[in-house]
């Protein structure tokens, strides 16, 4: 008997392919909802069944709740797996799934709300003993600033309580430079906000961004995977992450781990869950918990062997969550994201051609095909690659050899900048932090002179072509050159080799 | 026909010549060997230069190429000698009237539009023959042609005067 009859994916792209992989290894229907632009996407010709929602912005598709409960109703689903993104953590859906009678694969709605305000979430952390960024809670005047310097440890930070954008920002290293910054900083702040109050946090240097996978039951047991280091980000959006983090000692692993499963304990969590934490140089603070599964949770799984998905769906049936088995070897992922390599900007049209990694250890979590069109709609995440390596280093070498196989044409990918990244000096090293994207070249220029002769030669041929082309023709006295002309061509060239 | 690739400030000259199923291209004192195969449509092309393979993906839109070889990605600028030859006499035109000039020897083999015609931007005018290959020159902009200084079948050298619009 599987777990449930069926389950209703309420997203798209990778993530919704992922889970009906999962679900169909499990003996589950499954039911893909899709917008106008979606119609032919891979979940929805993968999945058991499909509904079509209409509209293509995501407010009148995939994040219109009644939309998509009144197709889990009428598809007859028990159980509604939400992906990352979209609905996934939005406490009035996931009660009105459970008011339905749909289990919805995700935490109770009490703790997708607690952990969503980010004041909560750190006073439920501070109660948890979760260790945060030391700091004061409210603003602070002159006569107090000293005190609270002392308090927290150089070096600290001020920050415009009304603040954003930088503005209002001073890193002070010593008591010397304290009153000083103090005065320009409310000068800003009052100029920038009309607000001069100013409060003061410990500045964490090389911050890394690291993050523990967690599985809770709803018979309170809560286990934790280990972590995952995502400091590779630009913008605040990840691009390459791996497991482990490399400058994590086993004791400090294990306290974070420890430290995540007790806020998840706090707040009654079940499910997939993933708690951030900033770490700089032997020690960790809190930074907020995603209450769902992430996007980079391929990692995990591939060192330690589980189906995450998996363990979602049976800890939704009520069953106990697996106690996890000792991680193996390493595990790095490169997100594919439809961007220009040196702008960012968004690159949409159609992938004309697909040419796909393949062998030992490579993973590919995606949700292209030749003809996908990249729509301006949703996130330009196209999908993800996956390595497992016995070292570090072989993951590396592993990574750059599938990057380079991995070939899209028709929109410009990230895949790029994560081959830099790879290639680098501080990755390599394994001692990055944060900003290892401003501090690196991210444009490639190994193979400059070969690119500029395959470009001369690409229109070389080209001309060739059209030239032989209209030459046969006006020798018929025709204008237009004859495809089957063409295609005549192509083919003596392909085959002199 | 030479061809100039240029990504950024950095350009390179490039002949080719075909030698039988090789393909012979040539960069100051540099010769390579090319040994290509198309795959597909086209756009992808196997090379081996110097018993060392290439894979490499092109994607050509006018003067621009993008070429993917090696997980890296590159934009690549080329234009042949007719076109840097236009361009050139493009940026020396005068206001209002605007001339048409041959980018390089060769022989016209059609003149499309007649005195007094108005013309749409990119319209053919004449098509010129040279190196064997067909170029249609068109019209950089809307006007009424006031002058046809060549007819069908005449040879004309480099520069020449073939049109003018207003």
């Amino acid at each position: 008997m599987p777990l449930f009859r069926r389950i209703l994916i309420a997203n798209r792209g990778e993530i919704a392919l992922r889970v009906i992989r999962t679900a169909r290894e499990m003996g589950i229907e499954t039911v893909a909802v899709y917008s106008d632009a979606d119609r032919a996407a891979l979940h929805v010709r993968k999945a058991t069944r499909a509904v079509h929602l209409g509209g293509n912005a995501p407010a009148e598709s995939y994040l219109d709740h009644q939309k998509v409960l009144a197709a889990a109703i009428e598809t007859g689903c028990d159980a509604l797996h939400p992906g990352y993104g979209f609905l996934s953590e939005n406490a009035a859906f996931a009660e009105a799934c459970e008011r339905a009678g749909i289990t919805f694969l995700g935490p109770p709605a009490a703790a997708i709300r607690s952990m969503g305000d980010k004041v909560a979430a750190r006073r439920i952390a501070l109660e948890a003993g979760v260790p945060l960024v030391p700091g004061l809670q409210d603003d602070v005047d002159e006569a107090g600033l000293l005190a609270a310097a002392e308090q927290v440890g150089y070096p600290v930070m001020l920050k415009a309580a009304a603040g954003g954008g930088g503005k209002g920002i001073r890193i002070v290293e010593d008591a010397s430079g304290l009153v000083e910054a103090y005065r320009m900083a409310t000068a800003e702040a009052k100029g920038a906000f009309g607000d001069d109050r100013v409060y003061l946090e410990k500045f964490v240097v090389e911050p890394r961004h690291v993050e523990i996978q967690i599985m809770a039951d709803k018979h309170g047991n809560v286990v934790h995977y280990g972590e995952r280091e995502c400091s590779v980000q630009r913008r605040h959006q990840k691009l390459v992450e791996e497991s482990p983090c490399s400058v994590l000692t086993p004791d400090l692993r294990e306290q974070m781990g420890q430290a995540a499963c007790d806020l998840a304990r706090q707040v009654g969590y079940v499910g997939a869950g993933t708690v951030e934490f900033l770490y700089s140089r032997g020690a960790f603070y809190f930074l907020e918990m995603n209450t769902r599964l992430q996007v980079e949770h391929p990692i995990t799984e591939e060192r330690f062997g589980v189906d995450l998905v998996r363990e979602m769906i049976r800890v939704g049936a009520g069953e106990r969550a697996s106690e996890p088995s000792a991680p193996r070897g390493h595990a790095i992922e490169v997100r594919i994201n439809a961007e220009d390599p040196e702008t960012y900007y968004p690159s949409l049209g159609t992938i004309r051609r697909l040419g796909l990694p393949g062998g030992p250890g490579v993973r590919l979590d995606s949700a292209m095909f030749r003809g996908l069109e990249v729509t301006p709609f949703y996130d330009s995440m196209l999908g993800k690659l996956i390595v497992h390596g016995a070292d570090r280093e072989q993951a590396i070498e592993r990574c750059i050899r599938a990057v380079r196989e991995l070939r899209i044409v028709g929109v410009a990918t990230s895949l790029p900048v994560a081959l830099e990244t790879l290639l680098s000096d501080p990755f390599r090293s394994g001692n990055y932090d944060t900003g290892i994207l401003d501090s690196i070249d991210t444009v490639g220029r190994h193979y400059r002179g070969a690119a500029m002769l395959a470009a001369a030669t690409a229109r070389f041929l080209r001309a060739e072509r059209v030239g032989a082309a209209s030459g046969a023709a006006a020798a018929r006295g025709e204008d237009t050159p004859r495809w089957s002309q063409l295609g005549r061509r192509e083919r003596l060239w392909g085959g002199a080799r | 026909m030479k061809y100039y690739a240029k990504i950024g400030d950095e350009e390179r000259e490039y002949t080719f010549e075909r030698r039988g199923a090789q393909l012979i291209a040539r960069s100051g004192e540099h010769t390579f060997e090319l040994d290509l195969a198309l795959v597909g449509e086209g756009e992808a092309i196997s090379a081996i230069v110097d018993g060392v393979s290439y894979d490499i993906v092109t994607d050509v839109q006018g003067k621009d190429v993008t070429v993917q070889m090696r997980g890296e990605r590159y934009l690549v600028q080329v234009e042949d000698e007719r076109e840097r030859a236009a361009a050139a006499v493009a940026d020396n035109k005068p206001a209002g009237k605007r001339e048409l000039r041959a980018a390089m020897p060769g022989v016209v083999v059609d003149v499309r539009v007649a005195v007094g015609d108005e013309v749409e931007e990119g319209q053919i005018l004449v098509v010129l023959e040279a190196m064997k290959m067909q170029n249609p020159l068109s019209a950089d902009g809307p006007g009424k042609v006031t002058k046809l200084a060549v007819s069908a079948g005449e040879a004309v050298a480099a520069g020449a005067l073939l049109a003018e619009i207003e």
